[in-house]
């Protein structure tokens, strides 16, 4: 904590000057492993870019160059940027045919259970080895129905008029330094186009997982649902553990039209050497729902805070998040809502849990402009610490610029109840079990919010990060 | 006796140095129904956590068996397992975990058996219909958002599925209305045979109407101050405790 | 952008975006510096020996400017009562600091209602066990009035007691924004702290801003903040205003009945009667 009577003095802006400065310097230095144009050029010929993209590729990069590493949030400074090899390319080509994927490849995918939600025919399924995606395939259904979902790459050579109308606009290069550096290097990710009117009845799933030490990862995701159309789509990941710190600054930009929906559900399970530094927004039409159900359990740092833009009147967000955070975590999570339009409206819900040393932070902005009247936006945080070797804290903030409004917000911090352990013993159910069963009830609107394959995933992971510390 | 529950032998417990219970001893046996009458304060309910094995009481001296077995170390799970229940005088509220699922999770480990889910909701929906209880309540998270009488009937809810040898019953009428003192007694009744046994602590004698009381014994001041059979409890109910209070 | 040099006066213990204008808070322009960067003021020091009880009292009607710090030794009880009068081209800035020390209670009650620009911080720390800091506030925002608190309440001991209570109004186009922060220290076993603010905008065009912080590396703790913001309650004004009020005077009771709880703290009748004769002035004017 700061000591609140010391005095400094400021000159405002100043962060922006020193950078002018500073990005005159640095581009006198560029090493082999470094972030360079050539590096950038190079990423964008090898994928046989149009023009226009390795524009603006070029483009974020000076934007990156120029940017401030940001001045609040978790402690970053293990990541130098210059040891990072950003793309690594697997030696397959892409294929939407399961039999012609590699066998060691497959074996990967088996651990992470991809053939599993195959078998189950849940729709279509877009992995990513390393920085290139090798395996893809869409149910003929989705397909008839006018989806469009392809891997990022591909949309940008197949359906260039639909990437360049929404790519980087929700999240610009200018929005922070890891948002310009993801311009500037992504390689990957998903694409899906649902058109007007069409239900997607299946989630979506995505699979995505980092498999070199040193790489980081930079997939994009857009999401177009046109008016009156929905969609689920899954987003979940996992890693194996290095030795050396692993970036992850994805991009994920969400547009929803006049009345449609959108739930985006991701479950993060980073290896414990992760930054993941994700970015994710959504900007939703009249009457359109974005719903955003985020689990965060892995990574070493984490800064994610789905981003909602209420733009068209009636719009509403829901978002439910849950962080565990365990030994060496430090993991700064939380939600922000853009309220623009009357009537918009916005349910905020998460739960964190610290143990072993973790660090766990709820961060959130509820913004509602003039304009935003009628706006109502409800704010439900609940934090468990399981040991004092812990921390949590909680940091909302709201700026409220309607006077017709209800915004609600509230916080709850502590451990679990001794009562509601010998509650449950008393009905025969051990210490450990009983434990367990308070943290997974913890959780459980969480859970609710998924379907039974991740719940049972989260329920798992819940376990194997209990274990050890109770019993 | 082989057919003894519950032997409690001078019993003295309490609360971080404070003595609540001051040397009490108390014996139940198999198809016996039990009450214990006393003014707030007299250690009543400290009486039912010791007996469950609460954390926060201290056993200070004496002992407290069941079936032969002195449990007064035992954590609070394992007495479960050997059969004493409590029914809270204020549940807890559990966010996130279903009645259902407490239950099931409860019983499998009360028997050590795994319970198939579709006989154990058949058998839940029935216990729940002779309580009254709309089903969708086996589905809701434990006693949040329950009114009192809600709560309480989920309580019994809980005996009925668990089935123990001992039901300790802690004012389980208290804050409730006529009709569901009547579900509740109804419910206890169900439970109650010569093979297991009551310990009520009740300010309210309707909950007693369908029972067969066989001993009433009254606390005061951490003690047993008077012992009798059924026709104390309508003494008290018309004298109060106050020419008791030498005794303690 | 300004580049105007500026005097941080106060911050949040924890950054976030900075669009939000939240992190920091600047010392008015028209309060000049004291040698060694302070603003110029008054400097008190006080303590509350142990055992005693005291009340004390700070009003500012001209002096602008203020650092008050407390001791409260074991056992002793502090109660302070902090009213802003100052008018209304004038700016504010003060600092409040209290220590408390084991079984020591502060109670701290503030009006913050004139000014052109307030920035004030407290800071409470409960530092011995079983320490209370218990501070209750209303604001008033009017005019273009810049309303900018800073309250931080510090649990150190086992078994502290920590309450926020802040309740506020703005019209015309007043701004404010309201930071508070619970901060349970590790070994802080057994405390409980509560904040809540409450605001009421009784027009278009003024800006809330809240800053809700609870930070915990306790678990042995019960912590829960709250704030909830929006119009007046249309069903008591409708009751109000069907008794033959008309809308000013209405308001002015919905308003006053959000700030009674805190009001009633005011032990001076005549202080307490200036304070409720100055939120009548000010709704009644409606600006």
């Amino acid at each position: 904590m700061e000591d609140l009577t010391k005095k400094k003095t400021y000159v405002a802006d100043v962060e922006r000057t020193l950078y002018d400065i500073r990005d005159e310097d640095r581009s006198s230095y560029k090493t082999a492993k470094g972030l360079t144009e050539d590096i950038v050029r190079d990423i964008s010929a090898k994928k046989e870019e149009p023009e226009w993209m390795l524009q603006k590729r070029l483009e974020a990069l000076r934007i990156y160059h120029q940017m401030p590493m940001p001045t609040w949030g978790p402690d970053i400074s293990a990541l130098h940027m210059d040891d990072i090899v950003t793309y690594v390319r697997p030696d397959t080509k892409m294929t939407g045919n399961w039999k012609e994927v590699p066998k060691e490849i497959k074996d990967t995918f088996d651990r992470l259970g991809i053939p599993e939600a195959e078998k189950t025919s849940l729709a279509g399924v877009g992995a990513q080895y390393d920085s290139e995606v090798v395996y893809h395939s869409i149910q003929k259904e989705l397909a008839d129905q006018g989806v469009l979902y392809t891997d990022f790459e591909t949309a940008v050579k197949e359906y260039p008029e639909i990437v360049q109308e929404y790519f980087m606009t929700l999240i610009p290069p200018t929005a922070h330094k890891f948002a310009a550096l993801h311009g500037a290097v992504w390689s990957g990710g998903s694409f899906v186009y649902v058109p007007e009117g069409v239900h997607v009845d299946i989630p979506l799933q995505s699979y995505f997982r980092l498999n070199a030490a040193g790489a980081g990862q930079f997939e994009h995701t857009l999401i177009v649902c046109e008016k009156n159309s929905s969609l689920h789509f899954i987003e979940g990941c996992s890693a194996p553990k290095y030795n050396v710190t692993n970036l992850h600054a994805g991009a994920v930009e969400l547009f929803v039209k006049e009345g449609a929906r959108l739930r985006y559900s991701t479950i993060e399970n980073w290896s414990r050497n992760m930054m993941n530094l994700n970015t994710k927004r959504s900007f939703v039409e009249k009457d359109g729902v974005i719903e955003w159900v985020s689990g965060s359990f892995g990574s070493h740092v984490s800064c994610l805070y789905p981003a909602s833009v209420l733009h068209g009147e009636n719009a509403k967000c829901e978002f439910t998040g849950v962080t565990f955070s365990a030994k060496g975590q430090d993991l700064d999570t939380g939600a922000s809502v853009i309220m623009l339009a009357p009537h918009t409206s916005a349910n905020i819900n998460t739960r964190t849990i610290s143990k072993s040393g973790g660090k766990a932070t709820y961060r959130s902005a509820v913004k509602v402009a003039p304009a935003a009247t009628g706006a109502k936006c409800l704010v439900n945080c609940e934090s468990l610490m399981l040991d004092n070797d812990s921390r949590s804290d909680t940091l909302p903030v709201m700026d409220i610029q309607a006077a017709d409004v209800e915004i609600g917000h509230e916080a709850k911090i502590g451990r679990i109840s001794d009562e509601a352990i010998y509650y449950l013993t008393s009905r025969g159910i051990d210490e450990k079990e009983a434990q367990a069963m308070i943290v997974r009830g913890f959780v459980e609107p969480i859970s609710k919010a998924l379907p039974l394959e991740y719940a049972v995933e989260m329920n798992n992971l819940i376990n194997l990060e209990l274990e050890g510390t109770m019993g | 006796m082989a057919d003894t529950l519950l032997e409690i032998k001078d019993l003295h417990a309490g609360v971080a140095d404070k003595e609540i219970l001051r040397g009490l001893d108390l014996t139940v046996r198999k198809g016996e129904v039990h009450v214990i009458l006393g003014p707030n304060g007299s250690g009543k309910s400290t009486l039912m956590n010791v007996i469950m094995g609460h954390p926060k009481y201290q056993v200070l001296s004496g002992q407290v068996c069941f079936e032969g077995e002195d449990v007064t170390e035992e954590p609070t799970f394992e007495r479960a397992r050997k059969g004493i229940f409590l029914s809270f005088q204020t549940p807890e509220e559990i966010p996130g975990i279903t009645v259902e699922n407490m239950l099931r999770t409860a019983r499998q480990a009360i028997t050590g058996k795994r319970e198939r889910i579709f006989g154990f909701r058949k058998e839940l929906k029935a216990a729940m219909e002779g309580l009254q209880m709309d089903p969708s309540y086996a589905e809701r998270y434990l006693n949040v958002g329950f009114s009192g009488g809600e709560k309480k009937r989920t309580e019994i809810l809980q005996l009925l599925m668990l089935n123990p040898k001992l039901a300790l019953l802690d004012e389980t009428d208290s804050g409730l209305d006529v009709d569901a003192v009547q579900i509740v007694s109804n419910g206890v009744r169900q439970f109650h045979n010569e093979n297991n046994a009551c310990l009520i602590i009740t300010h309210n004698t309707r909950i007693l109407d369908k029972l067969r009381v066989d001993k009433v014994h009254v606390l005061l001041n951490g003690r047993i101050v008077e012992e009798g059979g059924p026709e104390l409890v309508d003494v008290i109910n018309r004298e109060g405790f106050t020419h008791l209070q030498q005794k303690a | 952008m300004e580049t105007k040099e500026k005097t941080l006066y106060s911050a949040i213990p924890m950054r976030t975006w900075r669009w939000l204008g939240v992190n920091e808070a600047y010392v008015p322009d028209d309060i000049p510096a004291a040698d060694g960067g302070e603003p110029a003021g008054t400097v008190l020091r006080k303590t509350v020996a142990a055992g005693e009880s005291r009340t004390e009292t700070l009003v500012y009607r001209s002096e602008q400017s203020a650092r008050v710090v407390y001791e409260v030794e074991a056992g002793g009880t502090l109660h302070l009562t902090k009213v802003q009068l100052l008018p209304p081209d004038k700016g504010h800035v003060d600092a409040l600091e209290i220590h408390v020390a084991e079984g020591g209670e502060a109670y701290v009650t503030i009006a913050e209602l004139g000014a052109s620009h307030t920035v004030t911080k407290v800071r409470i720390d409960l530092d011995g066990d079983h320490a209370v800091g218990d501070l209750a506030a209303i604001y008033l925002g009017s005019g273009s009035q810049r309303v900018d608190l800073n309250y931080v309440l510090c649990q150190k001991g086992r078994q502290t007691r920590a309450d926020m209570q802040v309740r506020g109004a703005l019209m015309g186009k007043s701004e404010k924004i309201f930071r508070g922060t619970l901060d349970f220290r590790k070994g802080s076993k057994g405390s409980v702290g509560r904040e809540r603010e409450e605001v009421v905008l009784l027009n278009e065009g003024v800006r809330n801003r809240s800053v809700p912080l609870m930070l915990s590396g306790e678990d042995d703790v019960d912590g829960h903040h709250a704030v909830s913001v929006g119009k007046m309650d249309q069903e008591k004004l409708f009751y109000v205003m069907s008794r033959g009020l008309d809308l000013n005077e209405a308001r002015r009771l919905v308003v006053e009945a959000s700030f009674q709880p805190v009001l009633e703290r005011i032990a001076d009748g005549d202080l307490r009667a200036e304070v409720e004769q100055q939120i009548e002035e000010l709704i009644a004017d409606g600006k």
